[in-house]
């Protein structure tokens, strides 16, 4: 089993709660030294990974205002921005079928929560493992 | 900074505070200077009291491109951006690449101009009597002349008293 | 909760995010069943609630505390429940949302104890019933509609209108590509000037840039008008937190607030709150005695907290007090010592500055609410990066007080914050028309310099090390930020792209001349200073 590797991962959720969890899970173990960019809504997150071409991983909520995190993949999907780019869902709690709809729209991968840091580093080293750009 | 005036009631000790006056005690009919001495190289030198706001911790200094000689940098003061002078440098001294442990930056005002001066330790404040002071030795370096309102002599040290609004005052030179 | 859990530290920030949402819910509840009981029993803000709970329902799952994720799991299913279907949307079925709220509030409030989970148990037990109870009606969309629109329509009194904050936001924005493309202006009539000489039109054409000039500045003044808020707007939500905060540390505590009509720019009151939170909470937590120490030094038994907000020039000044035990000089002096700080002054002012020191903290117990000397400096760093500064007045015994002095309007600018050789500096993106990877083999060497073929033509590329002085000598970057000004382009090279952030600008300080790459200087996150680079002075600077 293959471990993390630190990159620059582009966080998009409302809640500052689950922000600060990502600081805390990225700045230890095999993630620590990541860069973060982080955004409150889909809306900014599309901006930052527009801006950001070293983006390596997205983890993408999925209500949010503004733009939720379907309509972040959809939109990425039509105008074409950055598709080698791994975007990762993390959600409650989903239905097959919303899984469908969320990997239709350009998902990579899902995230369930509650979910510890040992998750996530290992979905990271998964993806990271899979796909060299990450 | 002033605070709006009140009638008493559980801030009422902040009013007192906002319309306490500095009561400075009157100076002595004899005329003593209040300094506070500092150091550079083995060199002692002195401001007056009056013009110095508070000595600082040396906080991080941020480059600024293109500014002018002796300016080292600014300084985030409790939120104030202060421009920082390295004052080694403009008396002539060779300038120190870190400042050490006990390098302050006495932060002084002028006619409502304010600077850091970046200086090596700060010894404490002295009181000299006026007539003890002397003008500079002619060889004093020029550099430092300029800058210069005489020198004091006080327990066998020689404690160089500086000229702030000079040095203050001496406009940045135009960047081409 | 369970100390051993991931995310065991963050109980501080899980309370102070979950709990005012938790509340904010329940007073949408209350006004749902007040507006039932009034005879609109339609489903009003219940679809709106769905968004706070499902988040409430995830922070507590990933903090691992499954009461609160378990009430607020059942609280969203009994929401669409009343949502589908009308005929549900009993008295009974309000009072048990509310119940639900209130029983949320309650769990997150005391989160950091340990909880059995009962309480939460059965509530969710008596929600599946309520929601098994009444199977789903087929209700008739048309019916629906109806109801819609019978819905009181949110509107003001007198002469206002609602306006979507992000309209303002666009307004400013256009006006500032406005302001950027009326600064050219000067530098064409200096050019005619060259040409032509003197003469009566580029007088008259040098008068007209000059009314220009005045008329963009009021219209500056009127923009940031329209952004100005009622500082009670912010006071309101401190009342609740203060109560919580008080029951919590069983300190009976009244809150005064005064100055409510106070204005201030949204933008400002925004990034207020955070800040207050922490004094506040500070002020009940350290500052006010409990009950029987007060009584027995013949104080009232309740504390007050006094927030006061006045405008005293131009500037806001915020004072947030207690009349509580006041800060302990001696103990202040003494922890400055074992910190190895170089006390100079015992004046009692200068001593109460430290506590703003990073991880200073004389509290006996640190309390995970307020006591780990993470609050105050925090604050003053959030409070200086918004340009304003803060210190604190204080008497033994008698009470202390936090002094904001705050700036009435920002200018803000929005930056791409760039780094070169470990120094930060801040692009304004109104300048930067794109950032890239350096691809080596994009750059081309023309006559001794960079260049960059970009868009069909050809961008000089500086390297930003010896453009702005962090080295002498050019090395590998990262990345290239393509600046423009006016017609001009340049590429600039640098290590990093830190990212995007709204800057408060300061102007500059005479002392540090006319430099012609720098604009302004500016106070990060962080608390370190970073250059505003000015992007003509960048764009026009010869390559050296």
């Amino acid at each position: 089993m293959t471990t993390a590797r630190p990159g620059t991962f582009l966080l998009v959720d409302d809640s500052p709660l689950t922000h600060q969890m990502y600081r805390l899970v990225f700045s230890r173990g095999a993630l620590g030294g990541s860069t973060l960019l982080h955004a409150m809504n889909g809306r900014e997150g599309y901006g930052l990974l527009a801006a950001h071409p070293e983006i390596t991983l997205v983890l993408l909520d999925l209500n949010m205002p503004e733009m939720n995190g379907l309509e972040f993949l959809e939109r990425r999907a039509a105008e074409g921005l950055h598709p080698e780019v791994p975007v990762v869902l993390v959600t409650t709690e989903s239905t097959p079928e919303d899984e469908e709809r969320g990997r239709a729209a350009g998902a990579t991968e899902y995230l369930r929560k509650p979910f510890v840091p040992a998750d996530l580093e290992r979905l990271v080293a998964r993806l990271q493992r899979d796909r060299p750009a990450a | 900074m002033s605070l709006p005036l009140r009638a008493p009631g559980p801030l009422a000790f902040v009013d007192a505070l906002a319309s306490q006056t500095a009561a400075a005690p009157e100076p002595p009919a004899a005329p003593l200077l209040h300094l506070i001495a500092f150091q550079l190289d083995r060199e002692e030198y002195g401001v007056p009291v009056s013009s110095v706001r508070e000595v600082s911790r040396v906080a991080e200094i941020t480059r600024v491109p293109q500014a002018p000689e002796h300016i080292r940098g600014v300084m985030n003061l409790r939120g104030r951006i202060l421009p920082v002078l390295e004052l080694r440098t403009r008396l002539g001294h060779p300038p120190l690449v870190a400042p050490g442990p006990k390098a302050r930056v006495v932060v002084a005002e002028v006619h409502g101009r304010v600077l850091g001066l970046l200086v090596d330790a700060v010894a404490q404040v002295l009181k000299i009597p006026s007539d003890r002071v002397v003008p500079p030795p002619d060889d004093a370096r020029s550099i430092e002349a300029d800058y210069l309102t005489g020198v004091a002599r006080l327990d066998g040290r020689l404690i160089i008293l500086l000229d702030l609004e000079r040095m203050l005052q001496a406009g940045p030179v135009p960047h081409a | 909760m369970d100390r051993d859990h991931a995310f065991a530290e963050l109980i501080h920030e899980y309370i102070a995010e979950c709990l005012p949402l938790a509340e904010g819910v329940t007073e949408a509840l209350l006004e749902i069943e007040r507006q039932w009981r009034d005879g609109h029993r339609d489903a009003g803000e219940l679809g709106a609630l769905k968004g706070r709970l499902h988040t409430l329902k995830g922070n507590s799952a990933m903090m691992g505390l499954r009461p609160m994720q378990a009430v607020a799991h059942a609280l969203e299913d009994l929401c669409a429940r009343l949502v589908a279907d009308p005929v549900a949307r009993s008295d009974e079925a309000a009072a048990l949302l509310i119940e639900g709220g209130g029983l949320l509030s309650d769990l997150i409030r005391a989160a950091r104890e340990s909880d059995d989970g009962t309480a939460a148990e059965v509530y969710v037990a008596r929600v599946r019933a309520a929601v098994d109870a009444h199977p789903a009606s087929p209700e008739p969309a048309l019916r629906l509609e109806r109801r819609r629109t019978e819905r009181r329509t949110p509107s003001d009194a007198g002469g206002t209108i609602r306006v979507d904050f992000r309209q303002l936001d666009t307004l400013l924005e256009i006006f500032g590509e406005a302001m950027i493309e009326q600064s050219g202006l000067p530098d064409v009539h200096r050019r005619l000037r060259a040409i032509l000489g003197q003469c009566d039109e580029l007088a008259e054409f040098d008068r007209v840039i000059g009314s220009v000039s005045a008329t963009m500045k009021r219209l500056e003044g009127a923009l940031m008008q329209t952004r100005l808020l009622p500082i009670s707007t912010v006071f309101g939500r401190y009342a609740r937190m203060v109560r919580d905060v008080a029951r919590d540390q069983r300190k009976p505590v009244r809150m005064v607030t005064e100055g409510g009509d106070t204005l201030l720019d949204k933008t400002i009151l925004d990034r207020l709150g955070e800040p207050l939170v922490h004094l506040l909470t500070n002020a009940v937590v350290h500052g006010l005695e409990l009950e029987a120490d007060r009584r027995r030094l013949g104080k009232l038994a309740e504390g007050t907290l006094t927030l006061r907000a006045s405008t005293v020039a131009d500037r806001a000044v915020v004072i947030v007090a207690d009349d509580g035990r006041g800060l302990d000089t001696a103990r202040i002096h003494t922890k400055a010592l074992a910190l190895g700080m170089d006390v100079r002054s015992d004046a009692a002012d200068d001593l109460h500055q430290l506590i703003f020191v990073p991880g200073f903290s004389t509290a006996d117990q640190v309390t995970e609410l307020a006591g780990r000397g993470v609050g105050l400096d925090a604050a003053a760093a959030a409070i200086h990066a918004l340009g304003g500064s803060i210190e604190v007045r204080s008497v033994a015994g008698e009470g202390t007080a936090f002094v904001l002095s705050l700036p009435l309007t920002l200018a803000i600018v929005r930056s791409l914050i760039v780094e070169v050789d470990n120094e930060r500096f801040a692009v304004p993106l109104s300048h930067v028309a794109e950032t890239s990877r350096v691809r080596t083999a994009a750059m081309h060497e023309v006559g001794g310099r960079g260049v960059l073929m970009w868009r069909g033509s050809a961008v000089s590329v500086a390297d930003g090390g010896t453009l702005l002085g962090t080295t002498a000598r050019p090395g590998p970057r990262d990345y290239c930020v393509v600046l423009f000004a006016g017609a001009r382009q340049r590429g600039l090279l640098v290590d990093r792209l830190i990212g995007h952030q709204d800057v408060v600008v300061k102007g500059l300080d005479p002392a540090l001349g006319r430099p012609h790459l720098v604009s302004g200087t500016t106070i990060l996150g962080d608390g370190r200073v970073a250059c505003i680079l000015d992007a003509a002075g960048v764009v026009a600077r010869e390559a050296a």
